[in-house]
């Protein structure tokens, strides 16, 4: 039997920016906001990016590091790689699926 | 105002998130929108973590083996009850082979009974709640072992017979042991725990010359004990306190 996928209700959608923002390599908070921001162009608060990440963290789909100066950085498990390119693919079909529907693609 | 806004989370998530929290919102100038993130964060947290204190898995597990454990009491308390009042014949004759099953199907109810209130009460009496557990199950193995003896070989019947009346003897020995942790937990019946105790002694003293009345009115109160525990362990669904 397959694995239930994690659920995150409504912090799905910033479980998914940390995600994309861990993918190429560990970060502490400050820094996956700063990355969140510079890639939606909208700010990820402190506490919409802990609520996630401490989910991510129960789900074992990212991992804590050592801390340097306070700062935690944390890093993608195998299992938050799978997960996330399941996601991003699903997301993919779904955009492709809209774009064809609009006429928009190549056939 | 952060080391207020960080005190709105609970202590245990400060406790490990809370260095790191308070290091980001140094990075940067609080405005009124973080304020509002920060406060909603700090409530979900509280929510997340009282939410779970109450339904942990290991807390349901623990109701789980409660119910299971109740639901066994009753059904094996009836089927004990019905094989006696079958088995002296009260309810006129009946083939001897109804109530031998009735019998081995109650005691096997009985067992997952103990079982599961034992797994239920063990956090609190671990020792003696397992070893009423192995006597038990230890004993009714001796019993099933003596009873295919007896009703397979020709020879040493006696010897057959001597096994399986230490393997029952040794079933109500463990029954004590569960009705004593049962007694000290507290967790379900007290007066119940009693019957049982009390019952489960008496049916070892009557089983040794006796005779079938006795026997048959001390099974009943051991069968009664096990029902009111039974119908307690469904009722009750709280974790068990010292």
């Amino acid at each position: 039997m397959e694995p239930k996928p994690p659920e995150f209700g409504r912090f799905a959608e910033p479980s998914l920016l940390i995600l994309t923002s861990l993918s190429d390599g560990p970060k502490h908070g400050y820094a996956i906001m700063q990355d969140v921001e510079q890639g939606t162009g909208r700010p990820m608060g402190a506490g919409t990016l802990y609520a996630a990440l401490v989910r991510l963290e129960e789900q074992g789909l990212v991992e804590p590091l050592t801390p340097v100066d306070r700062r935690r950085p944390y890093r993608l498990t195998a299992i938050g790689a799978s997960n996330l390119a399941e996601q991003l693919r699903g997301l993919s079909d779904f955009a492709l699926q809209g774009l064809r529907q609009l006429g928009e693609t190549q056939p | 105002m952060r080391s207020l806004l960080i005190r709105c989370y609970p202590a245990r998530w400060r406790a490990r998130y809370g260095d790191e929290f308070e290091a980001i919102l140094v990075e940067r100038p609080l405005g009124p929108f973080d304020i509002a993130d920060i406060l909603l964060g700090a409530l979900d947290a509280q929510l997340r973590l009282r939410g779970r204190r109450a339904t942990t898995e290991h807390e349901r597990g623990f109701t789980m083996t409660l119910r299971i454990g109740g639901f066994a009491a009753i059904l094996g308390a009836a089927l004990l009850t019905t094989s006696i009042v079958l088995g002296i014949g009260v309810v006129g004759s009946v083939e001897p082979v109804v109530p031998g099953i009735l019998l081995a199907v109650g005691s096997l109810a009985l067992l997952v009974a103990l079982t599961g209130l034992s797994a239920f009460q063990a956090r609190v009496h671990p020792i003696l709640s397992w070893a009423g557990v192995a006597v038990t199950a230890l004993g009714a193995i001796v019993a099933i072992v003596g009873i295919v003896g007896i009703v397979g070989m020709q020879l040493f019947r006696d010897g057959y017979w001597n096994v399986m009346t230490m393997g029952v003897t040794a079933t109500f020995v463990g029954s004590t042991l569960f009705a004593i942790a049962t007694y000290r937990t507290a967790a379900l019946s007290r007066g119940a725990a009693l019957l049982l105790g009390v019952a489960s002694v008496m049916t070892i003293v009557a089983g040794f010359g006796l005779g079938p009345i006795p026997l048959g009115v001390t099974s009943i109160a051991f069968a009664l004990g096990w029902f009111v525990l039974g119908i307690h362990a469904v009722r009750v669904d709280r974790p068990a306190t010292a």
